[in-house]
């Protein structure tokens, strides 16, 4: 048994090693955002003359504000839909019985391993063809179709977790599969859903190389394209810091997203404990 | 009916459909496919869209709005691309291959001229051309041209400088490539862009043409690197690194890392595009740098390799003369100043070096006119990128001493010969 | 309770027809958005992709192609560039995965303990995961630049050794940096995957193994890692299917030189800068194909849990 003040001691020493390791980097682009122009250049560990100038001027910049609603909006739409479908499809595999469960799975995981570089071009031409090229249509299809197979994975091994018998007692009480699916297993799987919603929201925010194949106007820019279009004075400069300031204000959001759905993963937690 | 069968029965529909139709735009019955099509006259009427990478000083917005006020029945809108070259380059491609007439006028870099060109991608403006062949600066004309007949209109234009360190911390103005790496040796270095990419390409070619040697032969059909010239060049560049006179971290640099390095005082020479000048004077450094260009090497001229962008007519475009009207109106004499003054990007039209404007936003134009006269354009081929690959990937092998001069160059040769023959 | 669900199941089991039907056609309403949109989006594309890495088409003759059948699969077999790719991919991933597993499940595990800034921990965990994936692979870069970055400085500051080296101009270290990065962006990855896991454990077993008088390590490793399983693999697959894909990293970091380049580099270069269509779509496909193997060898190997996903009890 270590002894708790031991143990204490351990914690707190891996609790520091983790926020250095993770804080510092951020703390480098955060030190680079507020330099400019020839303090770029050089590497010092405190701005020596702090500016708010490059986050001024990326909040000018109306590419950056729409990008950012883009974003969000496309975002939030794959993550329902992709919750949504996948929980569907999750509850299918992992409770329904019925024959090829593992064709499909299979089938499924495949889709989501192919190289984009390779799929960019012929989705360019389909979606041009089509018309949805350059909407927000356009990108939410294709980035549906990549994030369904994590949340599906994620899903169903989720419900495979909750007894049976709680789905079989709500059927035993006369309810269909599809009202078990919704009032019991649904709300057990909680914290399923919201690590599937999570990284979801967090593929298609990331996503670079569709966003820029498939969009060719500010109006439908995504935050990684709006950030690549970042420029300094000439075809060489590299803008960090206008792309640090960048990347500071995007990282909020998503940091308070996660502040927010913390209290759900708690709360599906306990909701757990307390029915098993 | 059974979603499985559903499913099924779309992929496969899908497949054959790809199968059937897979090779509509690759056989040789395509639109614009077979014949090259020539565009001869210009007419500004109609919609144009400019794709061409980020407008970064809003220079080229000003030629847009000039061009529109001055013909109203013309209507010219810029579609920007994004930075990264590479990203330019592949949209660009993506939307030629798919046969898309959403681009009309290209900003194609001089390096994907011939490419594009060889694929049909653009049209035949050589009528155009000879129209003012004797306005341009020669050598931008050759960056162009593609089996005898032109298929761009040269924009901008760039070629390197050697930056060094004035005053105390600095070192002499260099009179030789030799010399300046024995001072850069006594004082902190000499620093280029020797990172395993394009920048590599140009940094050793800018060496090997004033050593007077070629990697390809003048019918672009027969690798000549496995030569004395590439030789004694991959050696003094290894020596420099050996020595020390180049430090190691060069291997990693491309233009902003040597800009940085040196206006951070690491460096006592540099070698750079025109862009770092104004960046330079903005700088720590501001008072005690200055740029000359490239001094003899192995007792001939210096030589420069050519950068910079020119503006090309997509063959699928809906509007070829109204395109064309356009690109002769940007390379008028009063909107290149604008295209130098505004954005610093060097004009390829010889008597705007000489406007007063000109010369005080770019202090060093005639030095940087000199510069452009004498650069060469980079092999002109359609397999350049590879070409570019064997050269840089051969020459990082010889920086980092994984392999020897010899084959390097000999490895490079194969390389690049292998290249000439694809398919 | 128990005999009459043990009652229940087997008249479930019996009268299977009629209860099976209704089963199967609620499991086809249930998959079916995710399969149609699946099928629409991909089929297509990598049906073409597929077609496109079975032909040649010139760089040099415009409109030129011709059928290569499985020419551009053997041409890849036999170029040192393919196998230094796919030795450099399958090092990355080894050690990378390994590496975030380790971390994301200390991370995990320090989540997990009830403690005060318990909710602040897990908010700077997910911070390296919110930053953009390019943007992250520049500032590493950027920290690693010669003498100017933070790493140098940091280690000079320190007396450490390593503030001369040439981090990514050196075989072995580029890699050592590009594991570096790809580990500081996905632990958390892992560790809110592992963290879920976690969450689902009920306290009552661990106190009885407590009871029981079983140590902290004993407890670890007799409840905790089995019952975390499923969710390890889960992140595993996924991690490791995302590292033998990685292009961000080498791309932004070195272009790929000092054997940095993996597989998804070299199609990249052969498909787009090279425009060897067929060649870069045979790449694409291969690349494809091992990572699918992998995947299927995860399955295989660690047998129960991808199965068990999917089996019908009873």
């Amino acid at each position: 048994m270590i002894a708790p003040r031991l143990r204490s001691l351990l914690l707190w020493i891996a609790v520091a090693a983790i926020c250095v390791f993770c804080l510092v980097p951020f703390y480098w682009l955060i030190n680079v955002s507020l330099k400019t122009g020839t303090d770029l250049s050089n590497a010092d560990l405190i701005p020596p003359s702090p500016s708010l100038d490059n986050y001024s001027s990326i909040f000018e910049n109306n590419d950056f504000t729409s990008a950012l609603r883009n974003s969000v909006i496309i975002t939030t739409i794959t993550t329902a839909l992709a919750l949504i479908f996948g929980s569907f499809a999750a509850y299918a595999l992992a409770r329904l019985r019925f024959k090829f469960k593992f064709l499909i799975l299979a089938i499924v995981l495949s889709i989501s391993t192919f190289p984009p570089i390779a799929i960019a071009a012929p989705i360019f031409k389909l979606w041009t063809d089509i018309g949805i090229y350059n909407t927000y249509t356009g990108l939410i299809v294709p980035y549906l179709t990549f994030a369904l197979p994590l949340a599906i994975y994620i899903l169903a091994s989720f419900f495979k977790e909750i007894p049976k018998e709680l789905e079989e007692a709500a059927l035993v009480d006369g309810a269909t599969h599809f009202q078990a699916f919704r009032k019991v297993v649904l709300p057990l799987a909680a914290p399923g859903l919201v690590t599937a919603g999570l990284l979801t929201a967090f593929f298609v925010w990331n996503e670079f190389l569709l966003a820029v194949t498939l969009t060719s106007s500010p109006s439908a820019y995504t935050v990684p394209v709006a950030v690549a279009n970042f420029t300094g004075s000439t075809e060489f400069e590299v803008p960090l810091g206008t792309i640090s300031a960048a990347s500071v204000v995007i990282t909020i959001p998503l940091v308070v997203l996660v502040i927010v759905f913390q209290k759900r993963i708690v709360a599906g937690m306990t909701a757990g404990a307390v029915k098993g | 009916m059974n979603v499985l069968r559903l499913a099924a029965i779309l992929i496969v529909a899908a497949l054959f459909a790809v199968a059937g139709c897979g090779d509509d735009d690759d056989d040789g019955g395509g639109s614009g496919a077979s014949d090259s099509q020539a565009v001869t006259e210009s007419r500004a009427q109609g919609d144009v869209t400019w794709c061409i990478g980020k407008d970064t000083t809003g220079a080229f917005t000003t030629v847009i709005d000039n061009f529109n006020k001055a013909n109203p029945d013309a209507n010219v809108e810029l579609l920007e691309l994004p930075e990264s070259a590479d990203d330019q380059r592949r949209l660009q491609i993506q939307r030629l291959r798919a046969e898309s007439a959403q681009c009309d006028v290209l900003g194609v870099d001089v390096i994907w001229t011939a490419e594009y060109a060889a694929q049909n991608w653009l049209l035949d403006v050589s009528d155009a051309i000879e129209r003012q062949a004797d306005a341009f600066i020669p050598s931008t004309l050759e960056t162009a041209k593609y089996e005898d007949k032109y298929w761009a209109f040269p924009f901008n234009t760039n070629a390197g400088f050697i930056y060094w360190r004035t005053g105390q911390d600095g070192g002499p103005k260099p009179a030789s490539w030799e010399q300046m790496y024995q001072q850069a040796g006594d004082a902190s270095g000499f620093i280029y862009q020797g990172a395993r990419y394009e920048g590599l390409t140009v940094n050793f070619l800018e060496l090997l043409y004033s050593a007077g040697g070629t990697v390809v032969d003048e019918g672009g059909s027969e690798a000549t690197a496995d030569s004395e010239e590439v030789r004694n060049v991959l050696t003094f560049m290894r020596d420099g690194i050996d020595s020390g006179d180049v430090p190691k971290a060069v291997t990693t640099y491309m233009e902003e890392e040597s800009r940085r390095a040196f206006e951070g005082g690491r460096a006592t020479y540099m070698r750079n595009w025109p862009y770092a000048y104004a960046l330079g004077k903005d700088s720590q450094i501001a008072d005690s740098f200055d740029v000359t260009t490239f001094p003899p090497y192995e007792g001939n001229p210096g030589a420069g390799v050519l950068g910079g962008y020119n503006l090309a007519i997509s063959a699928f475009s809906e509007n070829p003369e109204g395109s064309l009207a356009f690109i002769e109106f940007a390379v008028e004499p009063g909107q290149q100043e604008i295209q130098a003054t505004e954005a610093s990007l060097p004009a390829v039209v010889s008597e705007v070096y000489d406007m007063p404007s000109v010369k005080k936003a770019l202090p060093f134009a005639t030095d940087l006119r000199d510069a452009v006269e004498q650069a060469q354009p980079r092999p002109v081929s359609p397999v350049y990128p590879q070409i570019s690959e064997a050269i840089y990937t051969n020459v990082y092998a010889a920086l980092q001493g994984d392999k020897s001069p010899d084959q390097a160059a000999q490895d490079m040769n194969a390389d690049i010969q292998d290249a000439l023959e694809t398919f | 309770m128990e005999a009459s669900t043990a009652r229940l199941g087997r008249r479930w089991s019996r009268g299977g027809r009629r209860y099976g039907t209704g089963e199967r056609r609620l499991a086809r309403a249930m998959l079916a958005p995710s399969l149609i949109v699946m099928a629409l989006v991909a089929a297509y594309p990598i049906g073409y992709a597929i077609w496109l890495s079975l032909n040649e088409y010139s760089v040099r003759v415009p409109g030129l192609s011709r059928f290569a059948g499985f020419d551009n699969y053997s041409e890849a077999f036999s170029s040192p560039e393919f196998w230094d790719a796919v030795t450099v991919t399958f090092l990355f991933t080894v050690i990378s995965v390994g590496i975030e597993l380790a971390v994301g499940l200390g991370m995990a595990l320090a989540m997990h303990e009830a403690f005060k800034g318990r909710g602040l921990l897990r908010t700077v965990v997910l911070v390296p995961w919110a930053v953009l994936t390019v943007v992250s692979a520049i500032t590493w870069r950027t920290i690693f630049e010669p003498n100017l970055g933070l790493a140098p400085q940091v280690l000079s500051a320190l007396g450490l050794p390593g503030a001369d080296v040439v981090w990514l101009g050196e075989t072995g270290w580029s890699m050592a940096v590009m594991v570096l990065a790809d580990v500081w962006k996905t632990a958390p990855f892992m560790a809110l995957l592992l963290l879920a896991g976690l969450q689902v454990i009920p306290n009552d077993v661990y106190d009885a193994a407590k009871v029981d008088g079983a140590t902290t390590l004993q407890r670890f490793r007799r409840i905790t890692l089995p019952l975390l399983a499923p969710a390890i693999l889960v992140a595993l697959i996924f991690r490791t299917l995302d590292a033998l894909r990685i292009f961000d990293l080498p791309y932004v970091l070195t272009r790929g030189a000092n054997d940095t380049t993996t597989l998804s580099l070299l199609s990249y270069q052969e498909l787009t800068t090279n425009r060897l269509i067929g060649y870069g779509s045979a790449l694409s496909v291969l690349t494809f194909a091992i990572v699918m193997g992998v995947s299927f060898l995860y399955i295989r190997l660690v047998g129960g849990n991808i199965r068990s996903l999917v089996a019908d009890e009873r």
